[in-house]
């Protein structure tokens, strides 16, 4: 049984890889990495080395001068805590010696590139999917592929998987190359600079890699929400145009949309207001009344409704093409 | 065989009914198909051919009644009945990005105990080994067609269902095709079902045909059964077709019509043509020849189906 699903799923991966299509995306992707790095690191101004020599003297100012405006920023609470964030990082860094970048470093472009890039990959996703259900219907084979011993529910989770696999590879395809692009144009000395979390008032170390997957995975909630809704309208309307063009249609006026109606109180209840899950950890919720377990929760809804109706319509249906 | 259970039809259709929306497309169909046996499909566009054959397949539900295939539903069983199927639905359609071999490979993950030498011995079956490893979008129709054939064969199912399989196929491969159904059929006693607008490539290939007319069976019949039905028609070659005409219709009550100057045809059971011959000679009437006219299954079918035309 499982043996057989990774016989699917093998299937799968061969009908994506094998694609012309397949290497155009991983093109583009290492492409726009390397063209970003390039724009940034020649708009950079190289670090002076006298600032560089005297940075805690620097930043020790820098505190004083914050600690001087804070009672007046009371008012806004968001101010206010950047503020304090930023004071204690910086007492952090003089008492734990850890000089701050004077300029661009390589963790710094990796996190940088993380939220676009991810969107790119979130739109090849959405047409490896579509392609993927909807392709099978347009070229007829998918006569063939329904008459095995093996349930429609099978071949569409297999269909499913690999579309998520290939996120996944897309994903540490990104980060191998924002980090090897980072690390030469801006230094792979500071490959090992070190990542400051301040949370409940304690500044603490921790690993940039693991700050970079964190991010990705934060990222990833809306592109799995956009290629699930591609998936689900492959699997009713069997034309992979439409599912592509709908799904990326959505995924890009939706938030702009969510945006422009945050004044009404029903808005909390559109995908797209719940979507950016970063809102809870460092922004502003788009409604002050969102919780990210409210959040969480109208995710898990919008999910099972589409994996529901995606599931109904690809195992009931008659195959008339 | 993968199978052998004997006592069991290789395809069994009971009242099987196909509506969609008000229309009844399939109309109680029942009837069985034997291991061993070339069963074709006949009928006009239109008439249910391939719904018959998506329904056998479970590409399409059937709204009442069912299909057995060596006794197992494809409604209940559908794993256990399908994998005594190798099919082609219309055309065959494969990845054309992918190489032939490839999409082999395909198909044998779906599926359990298929190796790599199956592989191999399907593809020689089919004649593709010089071409098996290019890939899909270059192969011509006929190719194609034989890949589909191998894709079909490969878990060596008992029931083959090949929709319109000699298209795009040269004399050459019509041929090859036509024996190796037979062979399957007769050595490996496969039940191969086969659905063809060439008539006459029917009447070779098939023992047993079905006629579907508007959703409906129209008979179920062996090919020698169907097309001799209805009488044979004779044609005499006489030197007085009026005086021949006369005799016939005095003494025999039978009705001859006039075919050409000099020939009259008839169609009456064959037990007649001896009787009609006899009283022709004693009559003085000179008879040239007397051929006996074969009838096509296309004559036949035409006058089954009320003249529809065929395709």
């Amino acid at each position: 049984m499982l043996n057989k699903f990774a016989g699917l799923l093998q299937n799968e991966n061969m009908k994506i890889y094998r694609r012309g299509s397949f290497k155009v995306m991983i093109a583009i992707l290492i492409g726009l990495v390397l063209l970003v790095g390039m724009i940034l690191r020649f708009n950079t101004p190289q670090p002076s080395t006298t600032a560089t020599t005297h940075w805690k003297q620097q930043l020790q100012a820098q505190i004083n001068q914050d600690k001087k405006q804070l009672p007046s920023l009371k008012a806004d609470k968001q101010v206010y805590e950047t503020f304090k964030k930023n004071i204690a990082i910086n007492q952090y860094r003089i008492k734990h010696n850890l000089k701050p970048s004077s300029s661009e470093t390589l963790w710094q472009f990796v996190m940088a590139v993380a939220g676009n890039m991810i969107t790119i990959i979130g739109v090849f996703t959405v047409i490896v999917v579509a392609t993927s259900i909807a392709s099978e219907f347009d070229s007829g084979t998918i006569k063939l592929l329904l008459i095995r011993p093996i349930y429609r529910t099978e071949i569409l989770l297999s269909k499913y998987v690999s579309a998520l696999l290939f996120t996944v590879l897309s994903l540490i395809v990104l980060f191998v190359a924002s980090w090897i692009v980072g690390g030469i144009c801006f230094g792979f000395d500071s490959a090992s600079e070190a990542h400051l979390v301040y949370s409940n008032g304690v500044v603490h170390q921790t690993s940039w890699t693991l700050a970079v997957w964190q991010t990705y995975l934060l990222d990833c909630v809306s592109l799995v929400m956009t290629v699930t809704a591609a998936g689900l309208i492959a699997a009713v309307f069997r034309n992979g145009g439409l599912a592509i063009g709908l799904s990326i249609f959505m995924m890009m006026a939706g938030p702009i949309a969510v945006q422009l109606l945050s004044r009404f109180d029903w808005v909390k209840y559109i995908l797209f207001a719940n979507t950016d899950l970063t809102q809870y950890t460092n922004g502003v919720p788009l409604r002050s009344e969102m919780t990210l377990g409210f959040s969480i929760a109208v995710l898990a809804v919008y999910y099972s409704v589409f994996v529901l109706v995606g599931w109904v319509f690809f195992t009931r249906r008659d195959i008339k093409a | 065989m993968s199978n052998n259970t004997t006592t069991d039809p290789a395809v069994r259709l009971e009242h099987v009914t196909k509506k969609i929306g008000r229309k009844t497309i399939i109309d109680d169909l029942s009837f069985e198909i034997n291991r061993g046996e070339v069963f074709g499909f006949l009928g006009p566009n239109g008439a249910g051919k391939t719904t018959t054959i998506r329904m056998i397949v479970g590409l399409m539900r059937m709204t009442k009644g069912n299909i057995y295939i060596q006794g197992h539903s494809i409604r209940g069983a559908f794993k256990e009945a399908i994998r005594q199927v190798g099919a082609i639905v219309e055309n065959p359609e494969m990845y054309k990005f992918l190489t032939g071999y490839q999409n082999l490979v395909h198909y044998a993950r779906m599926v359990s105990g298929v190796d790599k030498e199956r592989i191999d011995e399907v593809v020689k079956r089919v004649h593709l080994e010089n071409s098996i490893h290019d890939k899909v979008k270059k192969y011509s129709l006929g190719m194609r067609q034989r890949l589909g054939v191998a894709q079909a064969l490969l878990h060596r199912p008992a029931v083959l269902i090949l929709d319109e399989p000699t298209n795009g196929l040269d004399p050459q491969g019509i041929h090859d095709l036509r024996h190796y159904l037979h062979q399957l059929s007769r050595e490996e006693h496969v039940a191969v079902v086969v659905s063809s607008h060439l008539l006459s490539e029917m009447q070779l290939m098939c023992d047993r045909i079905g006629i579907l007319q508007k959703g409906k069976l129209v008979g179920v019949e062996t090919v020698n059964t169907f097309v001799n039905e209805g009488g044979q028609t004779v044609r005499l070659t006489v030197d007085d077709c009026a005086f021949a005409a006369k005799v016939i219709k005095d003494k025999l009550s039978l009705e001859a019509v006039l075919a050409d100057d000099d020939t009259l045809e008839m169609t009456l059971e064959k037990e007649k043509i001896p009787v009609i011959i006899d009283t022709l000679v004693l009559s003085k009437v000179k008879i040239y020849a007397v051929v006996a006219v074969k009838k096509s299954l296309e004559q036949r079918f035409l006058e089954v189906t009320g003249g529809k035309s065929v395709e």
